[in-house]
């Protein structure tokens, strides 16, 4: 397929509007086996998550963890679910050694229970194309917020 | 049942079986806690292995006052008061980092990191009987550590700290023994989580785990070995399971899971010998401690799960710190704690098991989180004002060591801490 920005603008308000919609088995189905998922805390982007906590550092397994809890009724910080909607831009992508590079912002609007959070920050693909798609290998969310206090992050960046 | 009387009539708002619901709700009781417990009583600050070099600081909270530990260039850990000696200022603009000299930038006086005052800006204009030794920072009324656990005092007078500790204090050894020299490396990072309920509900609790976290236990099922898994084999909160709740005195109580780890302490070697250098960790642990401790420690997996009245809990791999920020708001600290000299397998393995539960985005804190602010709440409700805990009180019974121990899921431990609670709030 083609990588244009036509597509890749594409792929990603395709994820953000799955992530927002709890379409969450859809998503999963988005990542390679090798995925890294990775949310690191303490703003220490760049991090060695080897020794240092994350938010969410996860393979294909954990990632699979953590999509079966949340279709279970006793994942009880998302009953009710988060009412989400994002924005995703400032765009900007490479090729590397055949790997797509992307980079953008986002910005999430989350209601759950009577409190709107506002939560923003930079995401770091590493997609395939593959077929008429992309896959996703490693996605990195630099959450502006990661050092900060928070009650729930129980729903999917 | 009867109305409560005076909201100070601390006797009949905590009972045997039942406590009420105020305690949790009232913002003059909560003054009250303020005063009596967290500007009284030992509170943990956290582990020296969090500054380890000179200089290093992390600027947190003493009950409501702002404190600052520090390493000095002498090496030694200090507490201070956050508070410059000239018009009260607090010092340091980061949480942490790492500073040869702490400086308030609305006058500009500079202090070392031992706490002496360095330099005044133009000092001339204080006259003759201006003494700079005099304008140290303050330190806090009283500090102990335990093996490196920083705790500290408001009062200037009171139990040492061996004395709080008391029957606790081998809990903590447990926590830092699953490392083969008994080091911690507290830099990691922290988890920062807050929820909006009363500070008390982060209690120590063996009956919730089937229904707030029965989505991780069924997980469990679905991948042994997988997260949490690792370190639970079975259903460590059953009856079954051989587990105990234990009251050790003091409000300090901890769900006991050793019964349960020692029984499938083979299955748990077995997963570590799989990773990269496990066989060598267990071999240093044998060498440090016999094989016949080595084999409890390494059933315990350094996790006590205990409480520390009032504001500490060891729980997995975690250093977790209570901060009670109004009645009905509470921020909890998480520092997860790596073994030194473990092959880093060890600890990356320690890591993902924690994040699998804990911090905002794993399976079980966010949960608990949720059910307290339900549980802040319902509360609310006051028509029937108490709350029952009377749960294993007819079985519970003394062990060896004078701890009180009932089943996994007895209230011996809410029990525990709110008799401690009662003690410290009827203090004048």
């Amino acid at each position: 397929m083609d990588i244009t920005r036509e597509t890749i603008e594409s792929f990603l308000f395709h994820e953000a509007d799955l992530l927002d919609e709890f379409a969450v088995e859809e998503w999963l189905a988005l990542w390679t086996p090798d995925a890294c998922y990775w949310v690191p805390c303490n703003g220490r982007a760049g991090g060695d998550p080897t020794r240092e906590v994350s938010l969410i550092y996860d393979d294909y397994a954990r990632l699979q963890d953590r999509v079966w809890r949340l279709a279970s009724p006793a994942a009880h910080s998302q009953r009710p679910r988060s009412r989400m909607r994002r924005v995703v831009g400032n765009i900007r992508f490479e090729l590397r050694e055949g790997e797509l590079h992307t980079r953008s912002n986002f910005l999430l609007a989350e209601l759950r229970r009577g409190r709107q959070e506002i939560w923003s920050g930079v995401c770091q693909h590493r997609l395939l194309a593959s077929g008429d798609n992309f896959q996703i290998k490693a996605k990195t969310v630099l959450l502006t917020q990661s050092d900060e206090a928070i009650d729930n992050l129980s729903f999917l960046l | 049942m009867n109305a409560p009387q005076a909201l100070s009539d601390y006797a009949h708002l905590v009972q045997t079986d039942r406590i009420h619901g105020s305690i949790y709700t009232d913002p003059a009781i909560f003054e009250q806690e303020m005063a009596r417990i967290f500007h009284r009583g030992w509170l943990c600050l956290g582990h020296e292995a969090e500054i380890p070099q000179p200089g290093d600081f992390r600027a947190t909270t003493l009950g409501r006052q702002p404190v600052l530990m520090v390493r000095g260039d002498d090496g030694q850990v200090r507490v201070f008061m956050n508070r410059c000696r000239h018009r009260g200022m607090t010092l340091c603009e980061d949480e942490t980092g790492n500073e040869k000299f702490l400086r308030c930038w609305y006058h500009g006086w500079v202090y070392r990191n031992t706490g002496e005052l360095e330099d005044v800006p133009l000092a001339n204009a204080y006259g003759a009987q201006f003494r700079r030794e005099d304008f140290g920072l303050t330190p806090v009324p009283r500090m102990e550590s335990y093996r490196g656990f920083v705790f500290a005092s408001l009062a200037p007078t009171g139990q040492s700290l061996l004395e709080h500790l008391g029957l606790a204090r081998r809990y903590l050894d447990i926590f830092l023994d699953a490392s083969p020299t008994g080091e911690i490396d507290v830099t990691a990072g922290v988890h920062r989580t807050r929820y909006r309920g009363n500070w008390k509900f982060v209690g120590m609790d063996g009956y919730h785990p089937h229904y707030t976290h029965r989505s991780v236990m069924d997980s469990w099922k679905r991948r042994p070995g997988g997260g949490m898994a690792n370190l639970h084999h079975g259903d460590p909160f059953c009856d079954e399971s051989g587990n105990l709740t234990r009251d050790a005195g003091n409000g300090h109580v901890l769900l006991d899971m050793f019964p349960s780890r020692l029984a499938h302490v083979d299955e748990y070697l077995a997963g570590i010998r799989k990773r990269p250098g496990g066989e060598d960790y267990i071999a240093a642990m044998q060498e440090a401690h016999g094989p016949q401790r080595a084999r409890e420690l390494l059933a315990w997996a350094g996790d006590p799960h205990v409480g520390i009245y009032p504001n500490l809990q060891l729980i997995g791999i975690q250093i977790r710190i209570i901060r009670p920020l109004a009645v009905d708001d509470t921020e909890v600290l998480m520092f997860p704690a790596l073994l030194k000299d473990v092959p880093p397998s060890i600890n990356e393995m320690r890591l993902r098991q924690h994040e699998s539960f804990y911090g905002p985005a794993g399976a079980g804190a966010p949960d608990d989180a949720e059910i307290f602010e339900r549980n802040q709440q319902g509360l609310g409700a006051t028509v029937e004002p108490w709350v029952y805990l009377a749960r294993g009180l007819e079985r519970e019974r003394q062990d060896t060591d004078g701890s009180i121990i009932g089943m996994p899921g007895d209230e011996t431990t809410q029990r525990g801490q709110l008799r401690e609670w009662k003690r410290m709030m009827s203090e004048a």
